[in-house]
């Protein structure tokens, strides 16, 4: 079949380059430090270190393992760490042995400490994938400033509610502080999310993006915030796993949603403006335009 | 790039000549022997006036030589029943099979004599878009020439659809077969529809962006914002064929609204038959003996002869005029022994009255401000009184003028606006001078070489016009050709090129409906065909491609498989652009914008070898030639200038021996030998050798050749303006001619033989065809129309990939254009697949909303619809022309019509986005 | 120091798309791979609507945020301000592309034909080191580099100019060095308005738009 074009056109379009499996690596790396950081909390609380630090390599090594699939040269993925001089992604791949080594001993000894260290190094991984996306100036979804505290506070969010659904099959009796852990930092991630969604809304992206983030928006806000802390409250109130659980559930998955949307749905590119239309008579030029906008 | 660079690297220049805007000169880079990249001339930097740039559809050269879906053998068909439905079961056969049996048929056609009962040639051929496949045909011309009568009259869409009112008329009253604004030193154009900034070519838009970076006002009157709208300082969203009103309303400003003196008074009266006296019957009142047209002195107060030396001719009054006479139609005379007639003058003062721009505006939709500004910006710019040294010698300087697309030159309204055109630059003695508006070249006179050359004393004070005949003896009661183009259209001439610029729809449309008094209709027994694609190209293609079906041996030169090949009995595979030879004339003044400083000659010569069987033009002439028994007659043929150029010039000769068969490299060397004898006044004479390595030759050209107005001077000859006196007899000619016959099918035609263009509901006759075929027009309540794409030399093409893909960079290309505000109307949103219907069909295709579009208008790019030529067919644009009907009753007095038609339009599913 | 940069003259500009095919003849990009492109943009409301035509491609940019993101460093900026892309560093991660506001970065996985099937040209000019990695505009770079080793001048010399910049009918497109005062781009500039696109980001991009004489 002889390649016929089709049509493009000047409004901002959805790249495509990056797809589900770079949301991959953002889920798995968000929920697997996300996972870390509490787990360590847990293990400081006296929980078998060794288990929950596999749980969280896993999310993240499969995040990973994503980026892998998607780069066109993966056998040159070596080079990726050349530029940490200015480049969040060399940072995130400088950072992921470290993670996976201080996780690694952790996994072999049982070693809280080892699991804290990666936490803390996991954090950092964090705040990387956020810088990623706001250094992409070519997608205006993802450059805005709002997307670095979400990003993070979804990665914790996410890795606080899969803890929530993993922590009952370590210990018999659940205590209360992941489920308050849990309600803060989606309280955070609530302020996060408006702030951003403010910004989207203010004009901040091509009409096509805004749609496709307003649209998912509400049912995230709701279903991914209010909704498990209610559910959180009332598992603690009727002392029900199963119900918090579910709020970690759901606080996880709204994350992973909304960041499928921001990083596929909503990457319109930047299109192309004109800050004027030129005179093809001398002193007939007019105002310019930015399709798409 | 990876891999080892390329071990051999050759630059190879050549031409282009894919459209009718060209030739232009490029160059070809060929790796290892592989044609990779095309680049400009820039050898030609200095003498080309696009600085030797070629345009994108150039660039598809290469990826035309390398197109893997071209016909590389000699093919015959296999099943005898054709059809679209058809299979045509082509099959591989040698050149010697293809070659005997084309031979064959031609050597019958030529025992039974070359016309057949019905007084129509045996065999036809047909050539496509403007003319340009002779610039890749080699020696073929020869080989037609030998043969002798050939019907050309069966079109591809080029002539009837291209400026055809403005080859006629142009040609009539300043050798124009084409027009242009004086680009180079023209500050105030106002286009009609003509879309140079796509059609126009290199020479075009190199031109025009330098006029507007100089401080050229462009003021684009069309209902679409075309490309040229674009790049123009001022667009107006006209009504479509609402031209004439608008253009009658600037007259109108001119002749009624300023007095006499802001016009060029001396160029009106020394000129023009601006004072020639109208008698009472609508005729020149002429000397009783000499029968000169008389002009009123106004220094001597007397009637005197418009040749008479310094006088005043009176431009406005009626005056008495003593023993004089009028001559009508047929040499019927009336004789006066006193008599008051008018200045035609001031005749066109009183045409022009009902004509203001505020009558204007209610047709063109258009306010009347605007056209009145127009006018005046026009008059203000016209700088009359002002003067320019050309060469050393003083001409008038008028940097004003009025283009015309193809559109509006066409059919019904094409009288209106040539003449209006002409006109206007007439009124400020802008025709044919410096600045102003220029004809740019001949096809219908000759020399066809020689704008200037042809300009000959014929009657009146006017120029000479090679009229066809309308008296009763030398009428052609018997048509010449399938078209009738003798027969029907006086002005289209008896050159060369007539019978292609005849009313060639009427051959397809009598070949099924012959009207009263026309011969028995019968098919060609031969029908050549080449680079024209009438089942794609023409009006009603659907009708049309069932008609050629019925052609009982179609001989197609083929580089793809197309539409109308495929009902093709035999298909020869040519070496096309980059593959075979050729010598062709370049520079001095052509098509559109194409005129130059300089003249001379360009070689197009093989950059790669042609792939499987495909064969220089030249060579398959010759063998053609050689079959059928004319191989003396074909060398005499290319030996009187078949190929271009004479073969002996002056004391030199390069002529062929006659009995011989020649290679096509000894063919053309002797061409160029010739050319450079030519071009050196029999000094030189270079042959091929020289032009492969250089490519081209010229010598410099003054360029008071661009200009006609220093040949009349000369020869103290009027432009036939305003007053249409000639056309007038000869059309009541005409109808008598037809009438004596009982032939009454053609009076509408002959009613538009009018002195003075007569002004009627144009966009009318299009509802009126509707009620006629018992439709109601308001459900049709749109205007489909059509435009040039720079990418796209019509559907030559539209098989290049590459092509296709970066025409999707411009819009339109991808579906049907129209205003936002009708599509909301009607529901449709970017990207919806929508159905356009005229009354004879319908076309689906993806709506593409656009501003720059008026909203009772819809728009189709180009033509496509392919449903046979790779690559064309997957394509999803849709084309008008199974939509516009092929109608007597659209067809204007000189055999024309024009490309738009009334639609309805609905949304038939979402789209993609 | 030599700064090389683009002047579009958008007065000149009618969208044929020369320099389009030029650029792809020069550097044999596959099917629906376009360094070079010209827009066609409308603005405003019928009637009263401006069309433009406006040529896009890699900007050059002073800062360009392709080169700060790519974890490889295959994209560097040269002295004389060209971005180009070292293809043998490249993973093809696709981050640049992410990054630059103009859309002037492609990928393809791997090789597709004009129709279909290899023709000679694509036998000829093959580009398998491109495939899987980032592409875009170079500035003809090898032209320039070959051009400059031989004395010649970019944007004056056509064997030392970019092949877009040649191939324009309506001389729409300049390329030269600003650095050069009296260079031709640097008189253009100096008698012209110009802008550029998307400054406000910050990038510094290096095509100049000239839309209007300098009254
Ligand atoms: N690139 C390229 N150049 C070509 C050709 C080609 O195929 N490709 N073909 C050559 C040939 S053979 C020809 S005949 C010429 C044709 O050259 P043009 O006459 O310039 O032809 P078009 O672009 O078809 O003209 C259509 C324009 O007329 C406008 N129009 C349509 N209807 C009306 C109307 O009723 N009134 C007014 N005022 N405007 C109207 C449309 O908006 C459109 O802009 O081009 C020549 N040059
Ligand atoms: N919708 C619409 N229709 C139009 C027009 C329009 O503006 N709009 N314009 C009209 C006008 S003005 C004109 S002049 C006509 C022109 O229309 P045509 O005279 O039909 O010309 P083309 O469409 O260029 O025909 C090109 C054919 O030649 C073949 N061809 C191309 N290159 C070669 C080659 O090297 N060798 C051989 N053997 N064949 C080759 C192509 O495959 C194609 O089938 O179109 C008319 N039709
Ligand atoms: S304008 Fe026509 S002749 Fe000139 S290069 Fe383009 S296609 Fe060829
Ligand atoms: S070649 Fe020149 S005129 Fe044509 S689109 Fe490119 S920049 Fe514009
Ligand atoms: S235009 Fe894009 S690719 Fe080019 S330098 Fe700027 S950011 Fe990089
Ligand atoms: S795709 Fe190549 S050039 Fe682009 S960022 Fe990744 S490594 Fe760098
Ligand atoms: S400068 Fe060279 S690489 Fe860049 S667009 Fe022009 S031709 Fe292509
Ligand atoms: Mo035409």
């Amino acid at each position: 079949m002889s390649s016929v074009t089709q049509f493009r056109g000047v409004n901002p379009w959805r790249q495509t380059y990056w797809d589900g499996r770079a949301v991959g690596n953002f889920v798995g790396g968000g929920t697997g430090t996300g996972f870390l950081a509490i787990a360590a909390a847990a293990a400081l609380a006296g929980a078998p270190a060794r288990f929950l630090a596999l749980v969280g390599l896993v999310f993240v090594g499969v995040g990973l393992t994503c980026v892998w699939l998607e780069i066109g040269r993966p056998w040159r993925a070596l080079n990726v760490f050349l530029n940490p001089r200015t480049s969040w992604m060399s940072r995130e791949a400088l950072l992921a042995p470290v993670v996976f080594g201080l996780g690694g001993l952790a996994v072999l000894f049982d070693s809280t400490a080892a699991l804290v260290a990666a936490a803390v190094v996991g954090l950092a991984f964090l705040y990387c994938q956020a810088r990623i996306l706001q250094a992409a100036k070519g997608i205006p979804a993802w450059r805005q400033k709002e997307i670095v505290p979400l990003v993070i506070t979804s990665g914790l969010s996410e890795g606080f509610g899969i803890f929530l659904v993993a922590a009952p099959l370590l210990v018999e009796s659940m205590p209360l502080w992941p489920s308050v852990l849990m309600l803060v930092v989606l309280g955070a991630r609530f302020v996060a999310l408006r702030a951003y969604v403010a910004r989207i809304a203010g004009g901040a992206v091509p009409k096509a993006s805004a749609k496709a983030l307003l649209q998912v928006a509400p049912a995230v806000i709701y279903g991914g915030h209010l909704a498990p802390a209610v559910l959180l409250i009332l598992g603690a109130a009727l002392d029900q796993w199963a119900i918090a659980a579910l709020a970690g559930l759901l606080a996880a998955f709204a994350g992973w949603w909304f960041k499928f949307a921001i990083i596929v749905k909503a990457a319109y590119t930047q299109g192309y403006a004109i800050q004027h239309t030129p005179a093809r008579t001398p002193g007939y030029a007019g105002a310019g335009g930015h399709p798409g906008w | 790039m990876s891999g080892a660079g390329p071990a051999e690297v050759r630059k190879v220049p050549t031409y282009c000549y894919q459209c009718v805007a060209g030739p232009d000169l490029l160059t070809v880079r060929v790796e290892d022997g592989v044609p990779t990249e095309v680049e400009p001339n820039f050898g030609a930097e200095d003498i080309h006036p696009a600085h030797g740039r070629v345009c994108v559809k150039a660039f598809g050269l290469i990826h035309k030589t390398h197109n893997p879906n071209r016909v590389v053998t000699p093919m015959k068909r296999t099943n005898p029943k054709k059809g679209r439905h058809e299979d045509p079961g082509f099959v591989p056969i040698s050149w010697d099979e293809a070659l005997d049996m084309i031979g064959g048929k031609i050597k019958a056609a030529m025992d039974k004599g070359l016309v057949d009962e019905s007084g129509f040639a045996r065999i036809a051929a047909s050539f496509g878009g403007g003319g340009t496949p002779t610039y890749y045909l080699g020696t073929f011309p020869a080989f037609l020439a030998a043969l002798r009568h050939i019907d050309f009259s069966f079109g591809s869409g080029q002539g009837v659809k291209c400026y055809h009112s403005e080859h006629l008329y142009g040609e009539f009253w300043h050798r124009a077969f084409t027009v242009a604004a004086d680009t180079p030193n023209c500050n105030y154009v106002v286009s009609f529809g003509s879309n140079v900034e796509a059609s126009a070519g290199t020479c075009g838009v190199w031109r025009h962006a330098d006029a507007r970076e100089r401080g050229i006002k462009r003021v684009q009157v069309e209902p679409h914002l075309s490309v040229t709208g674009a790049a123009s300082g001022e667009w107006v969203a006209i009504k479509p064929k609402t031209d004439p009103a608008f253009m009658f309303a600037m007259l109108h400003v001119l002749v009624c609204e300023h007095p006499v003196e802001h016009l060029d008074v001396p160029f009106l009266k020394h000129r023009t038959a601006a004072p020639y006296l109208i008698g009472p019957n609508g005729f020149y009142l002429r000397h009783a003996d000499s029968r000169k047209p008389l002009m009123w002195d106004a220094k001597a107060n007397a009637p005197v002869t418009h040749d008479a030396a310094d006088v005043d001719p009176a431009l406005l009054g009626s005056f008495e005029v003593a023993n004089c006479v009028e001559v009508g139609p047929d040499e019927q005379v009336w004789t006066h022994d006193r008599v008051v007639g008018e200045t035609a003058h001031a005749k066109l003062v009183a045409h022009m009255r009902p004509h203001s721009p505020e009558w204007a505006s209610a047709i063109c939709d258009v306010p009347a401000s605007t056209i009145r500004r127009v006018a005046n910006e026009f008059l203000d710019h016209a700088q009359v009184g002002a003067t320019v040294e050309i060469d050393g010698r003083t001409l008038p300087y008028r940097p004003v003028a009025v283009t015309l697309g193809k559109t509006v030159t066409n059919g019904w309204g094409g009288y209106e606006c040539c003449w209006s055109r002409t006109l206007l630059a007439t009124l400020v003695g802008g025709l044919e001078v410096p600045g102003g508006t220029l004809g740019t070249t001949v096809r219908l006179n000759r020399p066809a070489t020689s704008r200037q050359l042809s300009a000959v004393p014929g009657p009146d004070g006017f120029m000479n016009y090679p009229m066809n005949p309308t008296d009763k003896d030398n009428w052609h009661r018997q048509p010449k050709s399938r078209s009738g183009y003798s027969t029907l259209v006086p002005l289209v001439a008896n050159s060369a090129w007539s019978q292609a610029l005849g009313p060639t729809h009427l051959a397809w449309m009598f070949q099924k409906e012959p009207p009263q008094g026309w011969p028995k209709p019968t098919y060609p027994d031969v029908w050549f065909m080449y680079r024209t694609n009438p089942a794609i190209s023409f009006w009603d293609t659907p009708r049309l491609t069932e008609t050629m079906a019925d052609f009982p041996f179609l001989v197609s030169f083929a580089y793809t498989h197309d539409e109308s090949n495929h009902m093709a009995d035999v298909l020869l595979p040519d070496a096309t652009d980059l593959e075979s030879l050729q010598l062709i004339r370049i520079g001095g003044t052509k098509f559109i914008e194409q005129f130059w400083d300089h003249q001379g000659f360009a070689l197009r010569q093989p950059v790669a070898a042609p792939p499987g069987e495909c064969k220089d033009f030249t060579w398959i002439a010759t063998q053609l030639a050689k079959r059928v028994g004319l191989l003396e007659a074909y060398n005499k043929a290319i030996n009187r200038g078949a190929a271009g150029v004479e073969l002996s010039v002056g004391n030199k000769n390069f002529a062929l021996e006659p009995e011989k068969e020649h290679s096509v490299e000894t063919i053309w060397d002797a061409v160029c030998r010739a050319a450079s004898a030519e071009i050196s006044g029999g000094e030189d004479s270079e042959g091929l050798d020289w032009y492969k390595e250089k490519g081209f030759r010229v010598t410099p050209m003054s360029r008071l050749d661009w200009y006609l107005y220093p040949t009349l001077a000369d020869q103290g000859l009027r432009f036939e303006m305003p007053y249409q006196e000639r056309l007038y007899r000869i059309g009541l000619e005409l109808a008598n001619r037809m009438h004596e016959n009982d032939m009454h099918w053609w009076d509408t035609q002959l009613d538009e033989y009018q002195p003075f263009p007569v002004y009627h509901d144009v966009p009318g006759v299009w509802s009126k065809v509707l009620v006629k075929v018992g439709k109601d027009p308001k459900d049709y309540p749109f205007w489909l129309l059509t435009a040039r794409s720079m990418q796209y030399a019509w559907g030559g093409n539209v098989g290049v990939q590459m092509i296709r893909e970066v025409a999707m960079n411009v819009a339109g290309h991808n579906g049907v254009i129209l205003n936002p505000r009708t599509a909301e109307a009607l529901g449709i949103e970017e990207g919806d697949v929508i159905e356009v219907a005229s009354h004879l069909r319908s076309v689906k295709g993806q709506a593409v909303l656009r501003q720059g579009i008026r909203p009772d208008t819809l728009l189709m790019i180009g033509q496509f619809g392919h449903w046979k030529t790779p690559l064309a067919k997957d394509f999803d644009t849709p084309s008008m022309n199974s939509l516009t009907p092929m109608e007597l009753d659209l067809t204007d007095s000189t055999g024309s019509g024009a490309d738009l038609v009334r639609v309805s339009v609905r949304k038939v599913k979402g789209g993609a986005q | 120091m030599t700064k090389y940069v683009l002047v579009s003259d958008l007065r000149r500009c009618v969208g044929c798309q020369t320099c389009t095919a030029a650029c792809k003849h020069a550097n044999g990009t596959p099917p629906d791979v376009q360094w070079r492109k010209v827009l066609d943009i409308e603005v405003g409301e019928f009637p009263d609507v401006s069309r433009v035509f406006v040529p896009v491609g890699c900007m050059h940019c002073d800062e360009p945020p392709c080169q700060e993101v790519c974890p490889t460093t295959a994209t560097f900026k040269r002295a004389d301000g060209i971005v180009d892309i070292d293809y043998d560093k490249c993973i093809g991660c696709a981050y640049c592309v992410m990054a630059c506001p103009y859309q002037a970065r492609y990928k393809v996985d791997g090789p597709s034909w004009a129709y279909g099937e290899q023709t000679a040209l694509e036998k000829q000019r093959p580009y398998d080191k491109r495939i899987g990695v980032a592409q875009k505009c170079t500035f003809c770079v090898d032209r320039i580099d070959e051009g400059v080793a031989n004395g010649l001048t970019p944007g004056v010399d056509p064997a030392a100019t970019p092949a877009c910049v040649n191939s324009c009918p309506s001389a729409g497109l300049i390329f030269g060095d600003l650095d050069n005062p009296d260079s031709n781009v640097s008189k253009l500039l100096r008698e012209n308005e110009t802008f550029r696109m998307h400054e406000e980001l910050g990038t510094g991009p290096n095509i100049y738009y000239l839309w209007e004489r300098r009254s």
